[in-house]
């Protein structure tokens, strides 16, 4: 049995799996959906914009200078309005650091990975960022006594061992992603690798990967 | 219905058994993929304008039904519980008119494949998908995908031949 033979057989064993949905339930379906998003779209919006008037308190409270709480948030902007009327301005990624010395990363968007990159290494975290659908190929994955890399957005959930360097993942679909990671807990010699897979832009469609890799000057910067 | 709704129909009449396949060859239970898979059409339909767009359609159907698997187990917390191999080995096929009659030993060489290798061979094989567009729905390199391939056409061909060389002696 060739190749082509074995996949036709493979592809032959399924014929009789159809799918039993009729159409019009999977259209009234849609209808649930546009509703769910755009209840999503408008407690986004209204907690975006107290989180807005929230930053600017702190910032006329508390100058750059100030206690930890007070640590900027730094960020990408990806979307750009119009001069005229309100408009809430989301970055693509926030990168914060919190009082604990840990670091939280929010992504609304797959863009400037490069910037993503820079901006967590400058935080302590050694890291890898791509957003082009593929990984950079010097990185290697870590394990520790051949137990498996950590991918708190994948299929290898779980902690790799000890302590748990990474917090509080959000879900795919509880938009946008947001993950805590604590630096002096990575083992040894780890790093991170974030990548994505899915259609940049297209939130239903994305997905976030992370996994633990072997730091490296190729990899993660150190 | 406008021109939009019927494009998405003609997209969902073509593509909806292949795409459910592939995502069963994924998550092995028929209720659970057809559960994501209907998810991710009503989904693809609130978004056809979107969607309708991209270069494969039917593959982000299955990219976001496999995603939507995930979060379901981030909510659940707890593993989702593939069926065990076995079970499908030991049980005759089903007959059914709403399908689900596939080669149980077939259907065990699948589950016995490590996930992503069972995720290549569902975008190659039901989504005839190529190298690279394979490779982009996952999130992996070209060669990545290759290499998953080849390792799970050695491991079906390898389960295969062996229920044949039992059948042969029996």
């Amino acid at each position: 049995m060739n190749d082509d033979q074995l996949m036709t057989a493979v592809r032959e064993s399924f014929a009789d799996v159809r799918s039993v949905t009729e159409l019009d339930r999977i259209v009234s379906r849609s209808q649930a959906v546009r509703f769910r998003r755009s209840v999503a779209g408008v407690v986004a919006a209204v907690g975006a914009t107290a989180a807005a008037g929230v930053a600017v308190a702190v910032s006329v409270a508390m100058p750059a200078s100030g206690p930890a709480a007070s640590l900027p948030t730094r960020g990408h902007l990806a979307t750009s309005h119009p001069a005229s009327g309100p408009s809430v301005r989301l970055a693509a990624w926030s990168v914060a650091r919190q009082t604990n010395g840990n670091i939280k990363v929010t992504f609304r968007e797959a863009a400037d990975a490069g910037g993503l990159q820079r901006t967590l290494r400058t935080d302590g975290v050694p890291a890898s960022v791509t957003f082009t659908g593929h990984q950079n190929p010097a990185c290697q994955a870590y394990t520790s006594g051949g137990g498996p890399a950590f991918g708190p957005f994948g299929a290898n959930t779980g902690p790799l061992s000890g302590r748990s360097f990474i917090h509080d993942p959000k879900s795919a679909y509880t938009t946008p992603y947001a993950l805590v990671i604590d630096p002096s807990a990575l083992p040894s010699g780890a790093g991170l690798e974030i990548s994505a897979s899915g259609t940049p832009g297209m939130a239903d469609n994305f997905q976030l990967n992370v996994v633990l890799v072997r730091a490296s000057a190729q990899c993660t910067g150190s | 219905m406008g021109s939009q709704s019927l494009d998405f129909a003609e997209f969902y009449r073509g593509a909806r058994h292949e795409c459910l396949r592939a995502v069963l060859v994924s998550v092995g239970d028929r209720d659970m993929a057809q559960e994501l898979v209907d998810e991710a059409f009503a989904r693809a339909c609130a978004s056809w304008q979107k969607v309708s767009k991209h270069p494969a359609p039917a593959a982000w159907v299955v990219r976001t039904a496999l995603n939507e698997n995930i979060s379901r187990w981030r909510r659940r917390r707890r593993e989702v519980a593939v069926p065990d191999p076995g079970k499908f080995a030991d049980v005759p096929a089903a007959d059914g008119a709403s399908g689900g009659a596939v080669d149980p030993r077939i259907m065990a060489a699948l589950l016995g494949l490590p996930a992503r290798q069972r995720q290549v061979v569902a975008l190659r094989v039901f989504l005839d998908l190529d190298t690279e567009r394979t490779a982009e729905v996952l999130g992996v390199s070209p060669s990545a995908v290759k290499a998953h391939l080849a390792r799970a056409i050695g491991a079906l061909r390898d389960d295969l031949v062996h229920i044949g060389n039992l059948e042969s002696q029996a």
